[in-house]
């Protein structure tokens, strides 16, 4: 029973883990640029749910309400960093996405301490309390968020492959040139894209908030996690990170208490995705379900 | 025109040396060193620095130190080794503080005694407990909280009379962490107490999968060690409550780290908190004087809660420092010193303070050995620290024992 409880906290986390992680796979899949300030987008969903539940707003509207504002916040900062230089072909353009995303990243984080302070935020959590199904128990806010996580994963997959705008998405992701000659906006899919990334980056904030606490350093540890994912499923692949997600919510998990010495085993839990990360890269260099470069 | 322009921003630049230079004649400086931000022990940090300044507006309202104003400069040291060294550096090298006193984290404190050893500036620990941090057994170092070895063994021996038979200590990845499981396993395992003992990084977020672990565990847990600090210590116990396993009517649950004695405590972790454990080294208006009933009076008034036992810490650590100086009438390295060691024995808010100049065992070498200690039990939500139950001392204790919770 013991295993199965750890089975279930591990699908748990790993649904959450899913949903942070798909924002950054589907923003370097669109854009092919590598978004450093993640994890402080993932905060800022948090900070965001905070403050609309803490204005007293039903906690599903402050949770939905997240939504369009983080989308507008992803629309502004493509439009204002990243537009103009992909237009204009700027020559190292690359090199510039790195240099500003991590600006941004160094800037939401410094700006989130002198407005919300240093101090540990419990947002308000859907449910509280736990769940138990007979000896297995589950809190109920891990346990909603992951609900709520396996949706908006849900709605996500159904957006890319079965709508207009998500199938111009994935066109713009395999060839932005051919997609251009058929009609498609290239431009607009970008910001589509980039408002999207950042959009599920702030809702698995908002869902990490009652669970984990939310700090001005809150995406810092989850950021690192997410690009292991990405990495680990293949750049770009979204289903590589649905279960990318999964493989290393067990791996941390089951590492953690398996490992033959237990007094030790808790504290390499962040050790064992990066060790399996190696392992996956040395074995298959493109992740689990990446494409191999194509080499001229 | 041009010339005209030269003179003036050569004069501007004068200004702008000497007046720090003539201001600095007028002032002496202390250095505060909390961590301030995360991933560092926040509000254990602000304790610090609130008590601090109202110790420093005391001295500066009944005219200053030597004639001249106190000057706290604050250092946020964000919990991490390398910035407490930065910011020592900083504050002797730039700001020329004459002493420093305060910090939260064990392993930034080691940081820091490093810095103060090599330019001879004194440091008073205020709320560092590994025992590393005096037994290095550097002259510039004292402390007047406790050390692990002089609280957990009292802990300890409290466990064991109570009658818990298996302890889980889950500790933090740091000098204090590693210090807390390695005094519980020194003091409970030789009196027959079964100890499982687990570190983590202090960045661990989610203890769950260990929780679950340690509650099938046979013989059963009943004792728990939260050995966190900061958001780690509020989410093993939220955790522990979520899973039905701590605080119980079969397992106890103490909250080593200091986050426990803060409102925020009740707002993060809810009715997970009620029957929580937690052991400060001091409490408000224990022993009831006129030096801790002032010192109360003033913190509430300011910060509209009683004070905490770490507030007290940043007191009771510019109120020494400034006794010294004044006892010495220097404000040189040595002679502050000379003064905390030999001379120092001031009443605090928490008793009278005095360094022992003892170096066996090692860690009470410049100790306060009389630094109070207590084991308190919140029986209620949203209650504060000096409200909740004290079950140690005896000499203090408001209940007969232990108050296991309903279910």
């Amino acid at each position: 029973m013991i295993y199965l409880s750890q089975l279930a906290n591990a699908l748990v986390i790993g649904t959450l883990y899913a949903l942070m992680s798909l924002g950054l796979s589907l923003i370097f899949g669109v854009l092919k640029l590598v978004n450093f300030s993640h994890g402080e987008f993932l905060m800022l969903g948090g900070y965001l749910y905070f403050l609309l539940a803490a204005l007293k707003l039903p906690l599903p509207l402050a949770l939905v309400l997240c939504i369009p504002l983080l989308f507008f916040v992803g629309l502004l900062v493509e439009k204002g960093f990243l537009r103009s230089p992909y237009q204009k072909k700027m020559a190292r353009y690359d090199e510039y996405v790195i240099l500003v995303t991590f600006a941004l990243g160094i800037f939401l984080q410094n700006l989130a301490l002198p407005i919300f302070g240093p101090y540990n935020r419990q947002a308000q959590p859907l449910f509280q309390g736990s769940v138990r199904l007979g000896e297995l128990v589950i809190g109920a806010d891990r346990l909603t968020g992951a609900i709520i996580a396996f949706f908006v994963i849900g709605g996500l997959l159904f957006f890319l492959y079965r709508t207009y705008y998500g199938k111009g998405l994935r066109a713009v992701a395999q060839n932005p040139a051919a997609a251009s000659i058929v009609g498609i906006k290239v431009l607009r899919m970008r910001a589509v894209a980039f408002g999207l990334g950042i959009t599920l980056a702030g809702v698995a904030g908002a869902l990490f908030g009652p669970v984990f606490l939310v700090n001005p350093e809150m995406g810092t540890s989850f950021a690192v996690k997410a690009f292991v994912i990405v990495v680990l499923g293949g750049m770009g692949s979204i289903k590589g990170s649905i279960i990318g997600a999964y493989i290393l919510a067990i791996v941390e998990i089951f590492g953690s208490i398996f490992l033959l010495d237990p007094s030790r085993a808790l504290a390499y839990k962040d050790a064992y995705g990066l060790l399996l990360l190696v392992v996956v890269l040395i074995l298959r260099p493109q992740g689990l379900f990446g494409e191999k470069e194509r080499r001229a | 025109m041009y010339r005209k322009l030269v003179v003036s921003a050569i004069g501007f630049l004068f200004l702008f040396i000497l007046i720090p230079g003539v201001n600095a004649q007028n002032v002496i400086k202390i250095g505060i060193v909390a961590p301030l931000s995360a991933p560092g022990g926040v509000e254990t940090g602000q304790a610090l620095v609130d008590g601090a300044k109202i110790a420093a507006e005391e001295i500066n309202a009944g005219g200053g130190l030597l004639g001249k104003k106190l000057e706290l400069v604050i250092g946020d040291t964000s919990g991490q080794p390398e910035k407490g060294t930065a910011v020592m550096e900083r504050l002797i090298t730039l700001d020329k503080v004459v002493a420093v006193g305060g910090e939260a984290h064990s392993s930034v404190a080691l940081a820091e005694i490093e810095v103060a050893h090599r330019y001879g500036i004194p440091i008073v620990i205020a709320e560092a407990w590994s025992d590393s941090v005096t037994a290095k057994g550097y002259p510039e170092v004292f402390r007047l909280t406790v050390s692990n070895s002089l609280i957990y063994s009292k802990a300890a021996t409290w466990i064991k009379d109570t009658g818990f038979k298996h302890v889980a200590v889950i500790g933090e990845n740091s000098d204090w962490g590693l210090g807390v499981i390695q005094v519980f396993k020194d003091n409970l395992i030789a009196a027959g107490v079964k100890v499982t003992a687990m570190s983590a990084e202090r960045t661990v977020t989610d203890f769950t999968p260990q929780l679950m672990q340690l509650k099938n565990m046979q013989p059963p847990v009943d004792f728990l060690v939260d050995g966190f600090t900061g958001a780690g210590e509020l989410l093993m116990i939220k955790q522990a409550h979520q899973i039905g396993f701590a605080p119980s009517k079969n397992t106890a649950v103490l909250g080593a780290g200091m986050d426990t004695l803060y409102p925020n405590f009740w707002d993060t972790v809810g009715e997970a908190g009620v029957y929580v454990l937690s052991n400060p080294a001091g409490l408000s208006g224990i022993p009831k004087t006129s030096i801790s009933e002032k010192f109360g009076k003033t913190f509430k008034t300011k910060l509209n809660r009683e004070p905490d036992a770490v507030a007290m810490e940043g007191y009771d650590s510019v109120m020494v420092l400034a006794e010294a100086i004044k006892l010495k009438k220097s404000t040189a390295g040595k002679d502050i010193i000379n003064g905390l060691e030999n001379q120092v024995n001031w009443e605090g808010t928490r008793g009278t303070i005095k360094f022992n100049k003892e170096k066996n065992p090692p860690w009470a070498y410049h100790m306060w050995m009389d630094v109070p200690v207590f084991i308190i039990q919140y029986t209620k939500m949203k209650q504060d620290p000096s409200q909740a139950a004290i079950l140690w001392p005896a000499k203090h204790a408001t209940v007969k024992q232990y108050i296991r919770p309903p279910k």
